[in-house]
Formats: structure tokens, sequence, C-alpha cells
């Protein structure tokens, strides 16, 4: 520039010295929030991505408690079945001791008395509460007690016992979510956990000449099975066996009836789907569809018993005084169903050990993500405050300058 | 023969003209900081000599001088510099406006923070995560609730701060115009003053300064171009059209558009037609009112009407603890259109559209199983419409995903029972609402028998929105079709219920007017968290509902274009930075640019009081001299007189 004139100078410095505050300005404030973004423009990459980490901070610690709930009601239930064992062992030390033959009846008939005494004790056990007042082995029916008691007389017992525990739960899944993918269950259907033997319906219709009129749909333990119209009873048996539920479907080779019967000990759930009549048709539900488990068809014999059952079953030998029974079948339905109680057990510590590493690694991640988010919006203390001193050095400069520039001009030396 | 008193003439001349001089140093100094100002500089020539080449010429040796004139006072101006200014002024007018505004949005946005919108909306999923825990539970229902509403209210302060914002440049646009036909109205009335200043042969400078300052303003507003090929006539011209032309301004006028919310456009005042302005602060405005701002609030508006419709459709399936079904949870309030989107968009009392937002087919889908069929979809895209072809090895994810790709206005996306839903986009043009599926037409079976959404294919079978009930030709029970029955409604309309599953259009910007159910509200137990099954309400302890609308957060949901809704949070996060980012590096460069030109014409124009001082002494001593000369001559004459004692 040849030729400057008075204004520029001024000017300049004007635009300068505004430019420099806009820049302390900002670094003042970056510096009093401790963040680098102070709105997205200022880095917009980073500022989504710090939108993402947050919402996903938000999602973990969410997790965490998800988890946390699911142990607890995983501890709660395993306090609950280790209960349940205790009183099933104790049971079958009376079992032992009554079949050994050398009591006489009236012995058996107190050993009964105590039995029916854990009886009791068991039903309260299966109906207990966790630390909300939900009920845990209820399924979804979480305010109801799962287990009900029939009362009625039993040679040799005095007044009125349980003759019956019904389960009056349902077996609903309650999940939560433990991590973007995956999920956990937090109850445990107590037709599951206090069952002793496999369950067998065994119907009284003769399915081979069978046919489903039109595509429909039933239900085994709430899983559902797809039907065609056309299917005869081997293809119905085939989708069964194919179908995710613990169910077996085979003919009987005697009555062709289409046997059901569970692959691991617990109630089979029968349901007919909306338009559906084949299980009614083929003797396993009866006519009025009612809710599942009483549902089943009253001509149909079903076999397999819950750890109630099988207790009753003792429970009643030994009132009678049947030393062959409280040593034969009784003793060996309280082992079925103490078996089938250990092996819950152990799938629920499996359970809750996944959840124990699936909270610690997500505790884990949680600072971690917190650190990437840190790197992405936080501010670097000392490059910010090194900067602000260079910044203030620069435009002490600048107004330094400027005062010493501006005010000559020849009209001080003029007289 | 020269006259004796020439000497006198010349020196007067001398003092004239120096005086002259010492004036227009004068007028330089005090107007030193006016706005616009260009220096003046006396130009100065020798007087016409003696003697001029004639017949009646003397004798004598020539020719003799006669003295210093002044020529003509110019100022030190550069036009072809000025002529860039106006070029460059309008980039920065633009990108001030644009970088204050989108600042302004950015505010809104509250990113990245957590008191963001964002971040209500991840407590509201995290509300649905805890009443799945408690399913049985009132105070869970009653956190959903109330995240709920605060998200509602989140999203509503957001959409109003925007819609604010956009209130506020609509002002602007009128005060803006206003003011370009002050300044054009000024332009014109000083060229009518210069024009009669040059015709008597001055140099009206102080006059050309202001009508350039004047034209450096109004380049701020709208780009504009200087003619200055005719010397007689100042032209300034405007996206094609003269604006000023001489003493003759053509103003704008503000006129409210109809296709857009009534906010005004700019029309020439004699012809009635829109002016599209591609500079300035006013172009600027429109960017910001029609592109930007209005781009958040569509974007905020088709998150919202998404995020409603996927959580009523959770919702209405669901139970709640009181055994209450097919509630939703959010209505829009005022609901405005009627059950089958039956809409009277002239006016005239008589339903002639249908707005319809969301269409869902009867057949569920799986995603990966080849459709077998061939055809063309044809959806309404930003302008005309789209067609999408599919072939008999597609999957029925690749077909979705081409009409999503596609840049049609409609979405389409399976649903959590594998159900085609077909969900409208807002629209980029201002005359097509947002969320109304304009056109659905199938010329193979895909949408008619594969999806179950249309009754038949072709042209004839298609669904549009141009006429009342046009639901007819969705699908209905069996496909058969629907008698027109007996009893009609009273409104006068059949009843037509297909069995496509389908949700109207909201009508006004549904993130200002979204509000929870009020049953819901007054009853939290109906609030549901279980699904039950097979039409058999939930139990207690089912979490179920509760956990499928927790689930939505991280489900590909097709906002738009856009998968999931941390995709939309990131995305718009992203995209208004960006623009921030553009438009403050953009402002940096414009005003460097035009402090370099301003500095350039300051070089050339602006006044240097060293410089004037140094003139004013050269003129005080150029005075002196003349006076000197005059005495000089005067003593002269004086002996001549006085002296030769004659």
């Amino acid at each position: 520039m040849e030729r400057i004139s008075t204004n520029m100078m001024n000017d300049d410095m004007q635009y300068q010295l505004r430019n420099r505050e806009a820049m302390l300005n900002d670094m003042q404030n970056k510096i009093a929030s401790q963040r680098r973004i102070l709105s997205p423009r200022d880095d917009p990459a980073a500022a989504a991505n710090s939108t993402r980490y947050q919402s996903y901070l938000a999602r973990l610690s969410r997790y965490a408690n998800n988890i946390q709930y699911a142990m607890d009601k995983h501890q709660t239930a395993e306090g609950y079945m280790r209960e349940t064992v205790d009183i099933m062992q104790r049971i079958r030390e009376l079992a032992v001791q009554g079949a050994n033959g050398t009591y006489t009846k009236s012995d058996l008939q107190s050993m009964g008395q105590e039995v029916n005494q854990l009886l009791g004790e068991l039903v309260k056990v299966g109906n207990s509460r966790s630390p909300d007042g939900t009920t845990i082995f209820a399924g979804l029916l979480t305010r109801n007690e799962p287990f009900r008691e029939v009362m009625g007389n039993v040679p040799g017992a005095e007044g009125q016992v349980i003759t019956n525990v019904q389960y009056v739960g349902d077996i609903g899944h309650n999940k939560t979510d433990i991590s973007d993918v995956a999920t956990a269950n937090v109850n445990f259907p107590g037709n599951r956990v206090f069952w002793a033997e496999q369950q067998q319906i065994i119907p009284s219709v003769n399915a081979t000449g069978y046919v489903v009129q039109h595509d429909s749909t039933i239900y085994l333990d709430n899983v559902p099975v797809d039907l065609k119209a056309g299917d005869n009873v081997y293809a119905i048996m085939q989708k069964i066996n194919d179908s995710a539920a613990a169910v077996k479907a085979s003919l009987d080779p005697v009555s062709n009836a289409m046997v059901l019967q569970s692959t691991t000990p617990h109630q089979i759930w029968l349901e007919d789907g909306p338009n559906s009549s084949t299980l009614k048709d083929l003797g396993v539900a009866n006519a009025t569809n009612g809710n599942p488990p009483r549902n089943v068809a009253t001509d149909a014999r079903v076999y397999g018993g819950s750890l109630f059952d099988m207790v009753i079953r003792l429970r009643d030998a030994m009132y009678s005084g049947n030393t062959l029974d409280v040593g034969g079948s009784a003793l060996r339905g309280i082992d079925d169903g103490l078996h089938n109680l250990l092996g819950n057990l152990g799938r629920l510590g499996a359970e809750s050990e996944r959840l124990d590493l699936t909270l610690k690694r997500t505790e884990a991640e949680i600072p971690d993500v917190t650190g990437q988010n840190s790197h992405l919006v936080d501010l670097d203390m000392t490059k910010a405050i090194t900067d602000l001193r260079m910044l203030e050095y620069t435009h002490q400069a600048a107004l330094q300058t400027a005062a010493r520039i501006l005010p000559p001009t020849l009209l001080d030396f003029m007289r | 023969m020269l006259s004796t008193f020439t000497g006198i003439e010349i020196g007067k001349r001398g003092l004239i003209t120096t005086t002259v001089g010492l004036d227009t140093v004068g007028h330089n100094l005090t107007n030193a900081s006016t706005e616009g100002y260009s220096r003046q500089r006396v130009e100065l020539q020798a007087a016409e000599p003696l003697t001029i080449p004639g017949l009646t010429r003397p004798v004598t040796p020539g020719q003799v001088g006669e003295g210093v004139e002044v020529e003509r006072i110019a100022r030190v101006r550069d036009q072809i510099l000025e002529g860039r200014i106006v070029a460059q002024n309008n980039n920065q007018g633009y990108w001030e406006q644009k970088d204050k505004y989108l600042q302004m949005v950015e505010q809104v946005y509250n990113e990245p923070t957590d008191q963001s919108v964002r971040t209500l909306m991840d407590k509201f999923w995290d509300g649905w995560q805890q009443l799945s825990l408690y399913p049985e539970d009132i105070a869970a229902r009653q956190t959903v609730l109330k995240r709920g509403q605060t998200l509602l209210d989140g999203i509503k302060a957001q959409y109003h701060s925007l819609d604010q914002i956009r209130t506020m440049v609509d002002t602007e646009i009128q005060v803006g115009v206003s003011q370009v036909n002050g300044l054009t109205r000024q332009i014109a009335k000083l060229n009518e003053e210069i024009a009669k200043s040059q015709a008597a042969g001055d140099n009206p400078n102080d006059l050309l300064d202001k009508r350039d300052l004047l034209v450096e303003k109004l380049s701020n507003y709208i780009n504009i171009t200087v003619s200055g090929k005719d010397p007689a006539e100042f032209n300034i011209h405007t996206a094609g059209f003269q604006l000023v032309q001489g003493r003759v301004a053509l103003p704008f006028k503000l006129a409210p558009d109809q296709n857009n919310e009534g906010f005004s456009k700019v029309v020439w005042a004699d012809t009635n037609e829109t002016v599209h302005f591609k500079g300035g602060k006013i172009a600027a405005f429109f960017d910001l009112r029609d592109k930007d701002v209005r781009g958040e609030i569509q974007n905020l508006d088709n998150m919202t009407v998404n995020f409603v419709d996927l959580v009523n459709g959770i919702h209405r399936k669901g139970y709640g603890l009181n055994g209450q079904t097919g509630a939703n949870f959010f209505v829009e309030r005022p609901g405005v259109l009627n059950a089958q989107g039956n809409f009277d968009q002239s006016g005239n009392g008589t339903f002639d559209h249908t707005y319809l937002f969301r269409m869902t087919g009867t057949n569920a889908l799986d995603a990966q199983a080849q459709v077998g069929l061939r055809g063309t979809i044809t959806l309404p895209g930003a302008s005309g419409s789209v067609s999408v072809e599919y072939y008999p090895t597609d999957t029925v994810h690749d077909i979705l995903a081409r009409v999503n790709n596609s840049g049609a206005e409609v979405v389409a996306q399976m649903d959590g029972d594998g159900h085609l839903s077909m969900k409208a986009a807002t629209s980029a043009n201002t005359d097509n609402p947002d969320f109304v599926i304009r056109h659905v037409e199938d010329s193979g079976q895909f949408l008619v028998g594969y999806a179950g959404i249309l009754r038949a294919s072709g042209a004839q079978g298609a669904y549009d929105w141009a006429h009342a009930n046009a639901v007819t030709s969705l699908r209905g029970d069996g496909g058969a079709a629907v008698p027109a029955p007996a009893a009609a409604s009273r409104t006068g309309t059949p009843q037509v219920q297909p069995a496509v599953d389908y949700q109207v259009a909201p009508l006004l910007h549904p993130s200002g007017w979204m509000a929870i159910n009020e049953k819901i509200v007054q009853e939290p137990a109906a609030i549901a968290a279980g699904l039950g099954k097979d039409g058999r309400a939930a139990e207690p302890g089912d979490g179920s509902a509760a956990l499928a609308i927790a689930h939505l957060r991280n489900q590909p949901v097709m906002v738009g274009q856009i998968a999931t809704f941390d995709d939309y949070f990131a995305n718009s996060v992203a995209n208004i930075g960006l623009k921030g980012e553009q438009a403050s590096q953009a402002l940096n460069t414009q005003k460097l640019v035009m402090q370099n030109l301003r500095n350039l014409r300051e070089s050339i124009s602006g006044v240097n009081v060293d410089e004037e001082l140094a003139q004013m002494i050269k003129f005080q001593h150029g005075y002196d001299a003349a006076a000197r000369f005059v005495t000089t001559v005067d003593k002269m004459l004086d002996t001549i007189i006085n002296r030769m004692g004659v």
C-alpha cells in the first residue's frame, strides 16, 4: 500500500482489536465452561459423535441398573430356592428314615406330620414375595400367589390337610435389557422350578384320521406352532418336535392318540390359537379352552407331577404307614424334585454369573466412553491457558502500539 | 504590446487559485472522518497564454503566460474498485445474517450438553425401561408420563424457538425490503441532482460520494450490478431486472404466500412478479426462512411424527394395568382431520383431498425373502414423481432400500410384525404439505397382492391424495371391493373401512401440537406395559410393551432417510454445526476481503491529514508568493506613476 490515509490505521487497528477480543472472549468462555465445543459449529463432527456418546452413556447406566435389578431378583429367587433345597433335604432324610421299615405306623404318622408341616413351608416359600411386594415364582401374574392349596381329608391325618397344590401363575417371562442386544429373564415360573417329573399327556382320541381344517396356530409352552390346512397328525407331530418348545409329540402305539411329553421337567402349557381347534380335536385340551394349565382334557391321562405332588405322595404314604411306597415311588419322586431343583439352581447360578460379567463389562465401559467423550468435547486446559496468555500478550502489544502510532501528525509540529 | 496591468491580473489569479486550494484542503480535513467521503484535489492549469496565433497578433515574442487557473476540483476515486466493492459487499451481508441466525438456531439445540431434547428423549426411553422392570407399578407409570410430558415440552420449546427465529427473519425481510425501497428512491433522487449539476458543467463530487455510499449500502441488502456504460444515466440492476434507471426507481412490494404458511414473498410493485435474490442480507433471510430454519423445523416435525406414530403403534397394542387397550399415548391437539383423512384443501366446503401419513400392509413379510415379482413403484418426489423398479430376484429388503434411496418423499419400512409401512416424509417444495402421502402406484403386484397395501396394480389402482376417500384404493377385507353402504355418516361420506392400517396426517406442525392423551394423564394405570397374548389382557407382571417401546430407540425406524433416533440427533447436530461452521468461516473470509478492498479504497480516496497539511503549507506559500508578486507589480506601478517625474 503506497498511500496510507489517516483513517486507515485506525480502521485496521479496530479490525484487528475486534478480532483479538472475539478470540479472547471465546477462549475465556471455553475455559470457564471447561468445554472445547461451545456450540456445534466449533467442531460439528465431534459434536455429533458426542451426542451419540452421551446417549450411549445414559443407556449404559440404564443397563447397569437393569443388570443390578435382575441380579437382585436372581439373588432373591436363589435364596428361596436354597431354602426349598434345605426343606427337601430334610424331607428326603425323613423319607429315607421312613423307608427303613423298623418304624411303627404311629412313628410313620408322626413323620408324616412333620412332612406335612414342611409341605406347608414349601408352599409358603413358593408363594414368597420379593422386597418390592411382587411374587417371585408366578410368571407374569406377579400380584398373585402362584400356588393354591386345596385342603381335604386324608386317611391318617388329623383335620384338613393340603391334598393338592395347583399352579395358578403363568409361564410368561419378563425380560430386561442388559445391553443393546442382549436381554435377561427376571422371573422364574414356579411350574418349572417346583416341578419334579416329566409331564406326559395321553389323550383318549384316535388321531390317525385327523386333518387340520384351516391354517392356524397352536401354542405349546407359549411357543407358536403354525399348522397348515391339510396337515395330518404326523405333520403336526413333526412340527411340534421341530419347534422350540421343550415338548415331544409321539403317537401312542396302542390307542393311536397323540401323546405329548415334556423333555425337561415342567408343566406343559397348552393353548389353541384364535382360530384353531386342533388340540381340542385331538383330545389334548378340553372343549371350553380355559386358561392353561387347567385346560387339559378331562378324559386325557396326565402323568408327572410337581414337587408338591411328590411331597404329598410321601406324606400320604407315611400317613397310611406304607413303608414300601415311602422308600419306593415317593422317595424317587423326592429325588427327582431335588434333582430338578438343583438343576434350576445351577442354571440360575450360571445366569447370575453371566449378569455379573456383563455388569463388570458395562461398568468398565462407562469410564471408557466417558473418556472418549471427554476427548471429543473437553478442553485441554494447559493448551487453553497458554493460548490465553499468548493472546493477552499480543493484545497488550497491539494496544500499546496503537497508543503510540495513532496520535502524531504533522499538526503536532506546526505552529 | 502587453498591458501594464497584466501582472496584477496574474497575481490576482494566483491569489484566487491558492484560496480555492486552501478551501479544498479545509474541506478535505474537515471531512476526514465522513463516511463515504473521497478526498478532492484542485487541478490547476496555466491560464490561456498571450497571444493566440492570428492576424491581429502583436509582434512580440510569445507566448506570454497569463498565470494560473483552476481547471476543476476532482474527487480521487477508483470507479473500478468501487464496482468490486459493490460486487463483494452482498456476500458479506449474506454471511453476516446467516452467521447470526444460525448461531441462534445452534443455541436452540443446546448440544452437546445434558439439557437438550435428546437427553429428554433418553430419559423418556429410560422411563419405559424402568416400567418394564416394574410393570405392576403406578409410580413407574408416573415416571413415564412425566418424562413424556417433559420431552414434549422440550420438543415444543424447540419448535417454538425455531418458529420464533423464522418469524424474526420474516420481520427482517419486511424491514429490509422497505429499506431497499428507501435506498433506491434516494439514489434515483441523487441521480436527478447529479445530472442537473453535470449538465451545468460542474463536478458534483459530494453528491457522487453520497450516491456511492448509498449504492454500497444497497449492495449489502441485495446483489446488484452498477452499469456506468451510459455516462448520462446511472443504472442499477438486480436479478436481471432494472432497479434504478436514472431518476426512476422501481420499488418492491411484499405479498403473502399462501403456500408458505402465509410468510411474505417479494414481488415487483408494478408487475407483481416474484423476485428471487441471489445475494445480500435479503437472500440470506429467504434462505434462512425457507430453507435452513424451515428444514430444522421439518426435521424436528419428522422426528416427532415418526416418534409419536411408533410409540402409539406399540402402545395401542399393549394393555394398561386397568386392562384397557387401544389407547394412543400421544395425540395431536387439536386433531382436525376426519378418520379417513379427508380434507378440504380448497376451502369450498367439500372434501377434495385425502391426507394420510402412513399406510401399513395387511401381509406379514420376510425381509430376506425373494419377491419373485417384477414391476415399477411410482412415488412422489421433490419435483414430479419417482419410479422404483423391482425384479424377481430382489428381496423385500432390497426393494425397501431402493425406495428409501430413490429420493421419493415416502419412506418404506417393516414394522415389528413384518408388515410393510409406507410413511410420508417432509416435502422439499413449499407447495406440498409435509407428512402427506401424495401418490402410491405399483405396476406389478408387490404393493398389491404381496404386501397388501393397494387394491389393484396399475394407474387405475393407484392411491392418489387429490380426491376425497382415496382410502378406498387401499386394500380392504379380503381384497373385496367395498360396496357403498346405505348408511352414510353425518358428513355424507360413505363409510369405508379398509383393512389396511393407516394413520391420518398431522395438519399443524406436529412438534408444536403434540400432547399426551388426556385419558392417560387422568388415569396413568392406562399406560400399557404388557402386550398380552392373542387378545387377552396382559398380566400385571408383563413388561413386554414397555420394553418394545424402549427398544424403538435402537431400531432402524426410518425417520425420513435417517435410520435411528440416535442417528437423527447426531445428524441434526452435525448438520447445523456444519452450517454454522461454514457461515462463520465464509463470514471471516468475506470480512477480510472487504477489509482489504476498503483499505485499497481508503488508500486511494481516504484523507491523509499529513498530506493535507503539507498541501495547506504549499498553498499558503503559494498565496504568500502571489501576494508578494502583486506587491512587486504595485511597486513597479508606483515607480512608473510617482517617481518617473513626468
